[in-house]
């Protein structure tokens, strides 16, 4: 079989996540990303987004979480059996929520743990690469992580999980608590790798306006279940959608808005 | 009071201390990587004692193939024992945990004393008993070396820790959660954490054989450890360095003023009382991290 190319990097089917044996977190989520594509996994608090990317990066162990039913795919294999690091080594990677530095690391440091998975010489390349995209990172390289700002800390992020040289790269709200200005910052370059590299992207945010300037699609879980998929132009135009962010303040989102309207709304 | 005989005695103690400091190391390498506060780290330091003189004894080996060789056994000992024992707990609530450390213990004791007997068996490294003088200080040759000994080790370790595995070893005692999203394979490193641990107490063992014998009464030096390591803020090993000093000083000085009012035993008190007032007042210890805040 030659000449096959495969068009969607990841396809989760009909995954279904639980919590130390009982509590249902996802129920039967399916998605895919194309390859070089970017998309977006909206969602409001305790929606299943966080779970989603871990059944992904197969974080679920560390938190007694198994993924019980469904299958992930990567790049058309199934990967259900593997250890995280295995998944780091075949392209995927994870940002974690809350951004997550190693604090008492200096960033150089972050970025050489990072590439526990790749060879010395690739590490080099790699930091300077990483530098290359996020200069600040390079000015404050040698102070504790723990010390640099919010936006200098999801920068570290990114970039240490770019030491893994993912083909996927999956991030868990980078908008989180950081100023309007540096999150445009931060997708302008998550944009730009996804151009010059071909990078995959699946973005997890509350944040939708600023994730679907940057996405070609996108989708919306609620409680557990994808509820909405679309292009992201048509979820811009979506009412629904529209109401969490032209609704009042100018960056109003998901977190602020009361679950059981929209509960409603979309399950009538 | 004579003020040179506590002079003397707060440097032996000193050096002393330091000794304490290389079981507190290998009690803080553990916990750093894993948070498992090892119980068993003074019977580890027996257990490579009699390993040492296994080698030795049994096969007629010289010291200096013997201690190489008992290094290498104990690094894989270590790493055995996170295998079989510890690693299947992860997760589960810490009592477990220390419950299993204080099973290892035992363990080591007892078995130990099945295969080796209860009689001490000296371990001579050829240190000569002459007396040092520094000026009109008398210095134990042996506490001398051994504080030497701790002390390079302790700067090894800290080159250890520049090294790309030694940033992924504080990488996972930073966040082991992150260190699994980038690619480490946590379970790795924290076996390696128990291996140099093992490889310290080997150390510690040799040291502390040659001073006092190898018997049953090396796993003690636990207690040492514990205290030393808590004082120190048991994730700093630069911490277990100064902490080791500093409570080698307090004994020495609590012999001199101690133990003419109190009979022998003004040591353990003192260390007792350093470990309950540690933890009381001040349980992050002298040098232990907290999570850093920004301003
Ligand atoms: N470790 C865990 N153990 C048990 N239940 C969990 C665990 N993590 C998440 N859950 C539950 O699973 C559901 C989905 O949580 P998840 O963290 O995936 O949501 P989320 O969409 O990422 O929310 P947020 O926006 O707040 O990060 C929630 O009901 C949550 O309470
Ligand atoms: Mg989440």
């Amino acid at each position: 079989m030659t000449e096959n190319p495969i068009e969607e990097v990841l396809t989760l089917n009909n995954v279904e996540v639980v919590y130390d044996y009982v509590s249902l977190a996802i129920k039967g989520v399916s998605l895919t990303v194309p390859k070089g594509g970017m998309v977006a996994l909206l969602g409001a608090n305790g929606a299943g987004k966080s779970t989603t990317l871990k059944s992904i990066s197969g974080l679920l162990a560390a938190e007694r979480g198994e993924v019980r039913r469904g299958e992930v795919k990567f790049q058309n294999e199934n990967i259900s059996g593997l250890m995280p690091q295995d998944r780091v080594k075949l392209g995927i990677a994870h940002v974690l929520e809350g951004r997550r530095v190693f604090e008492h690391l200096t960033p150089d440091e972050n970025l050489i743990a990072a590439s526990a998975v790749r060879s010395r010489h690739d590490a080099a390349r790699n930091k300077d690469r990483v530098y290359s995209y996020f200069p600040r990172l390079f000015e404050r390289r040698s102070s504790a992580a723990g010390y640099l700002s919010g936006g200098e800390q999801q920068m570290l992020a990114i970039g240490r999980a770019l030491m893994t040289q993912p083909k996927l790269l999956m991030l868990d709200e980078p908008s989180l608590g950081l100023a309007p200005f540096l999150v445009a910052e931060i997708f302008q370059i998550l944009s730009r790798i996804n151009r010059e590299e071909g990078l995959s992207v699946l973005l997890v945010e509350q944040n939708a306006i600023a994730a679907l300037e940057i996405v070609s699609h996108g989708y919306l879980i609620e409680s557990g279940r994808i509820v909405m998929h679309d292009t992201a132009e048509a979820l811009k135009r979506n009412p629904d959608i529209q109401e969490f962010y032209l609704g009042g303040a100018e960056n109003k989102n998901f977190r602020d808005i009361k679950h059981y309207r929209r509960r409603k709304r979309w399950l009538t | 009071m004579d003020i040179l005989l506590l002079l003397e005695s707060s440097l032996n103690g000193a050096l002393v201390g330091l000794m304490y400091s290389l079981v507190a190391m290998g009690i803080v390498l553990i916990y750093k990587s894993s948070s498992v506060p090892n119980l068993a780290q003074g019977a580890m330091v027996m257990l490579a004692g009699y390993v040492i003189l296994a080698f030795s004894n049994q096969l007629g080996l010289p010291l200096w193939v013997a201690i190489p060789l008992g290094i290498v056994t104990m690094f894989i000992i270590g790493v055995g024992i996170e295998r079989v024992a510890l690693r299947r707990l992860a997760g589960r609530p810490i009592i477990m945990i220390l419950m299993m450390t204080l099973g290892i213990e035992i363990f080591l004791r007892a078995g130990s004393m099945t295969i080796w007997g209860g009689t001490s068996r000296p371990l001579p490294l050829g240190i000569s008993d002459a007396p040092l003088f520094l000026g009109p200080l008398l210095i134990n040759r042996a506490y001398a070396v051994g504080a030497g000994v701790a002390v390079a080790m302790f700067v090894l370790l800290v080159l250890f820790f520049r090294t790309r595995i030694g940033v992924v070893l504080r990488a996972i005692s930073d966040d082991y959660t992150a260190a699994w999203s980038v690619g480490i394979s946590v379970e790795r490193g924290v076996a390696l954490s128990w291996a140099i641990s093992a490889v310290v107490a080997t150390i510690a063992a040799v040291l502390w054989g040659s001073v006092q014998g190898v018997d049953q009464s090396l796993a003690l030096l636990l207690l040492k450890g514990v205290t030393v390591a808590v004082l120190g803020g048991l994730d700093s090993i630069g911490g277990a360095l100064l902490a080791g000093i500093l409570l080698g000083i307090v004994e020495g000085l609590a012999s001199i003023v101690l133990d003419p009012l109190l009979g022998g035993a003004s040591r353990e008190l003192v260390d007792a009382a350093m470990l309950i007032l540690t933890i009381m007042l001040r349980p992050h210890g002298l040098f232990g991290r907290h999570d850093i805040e920004r301003v």
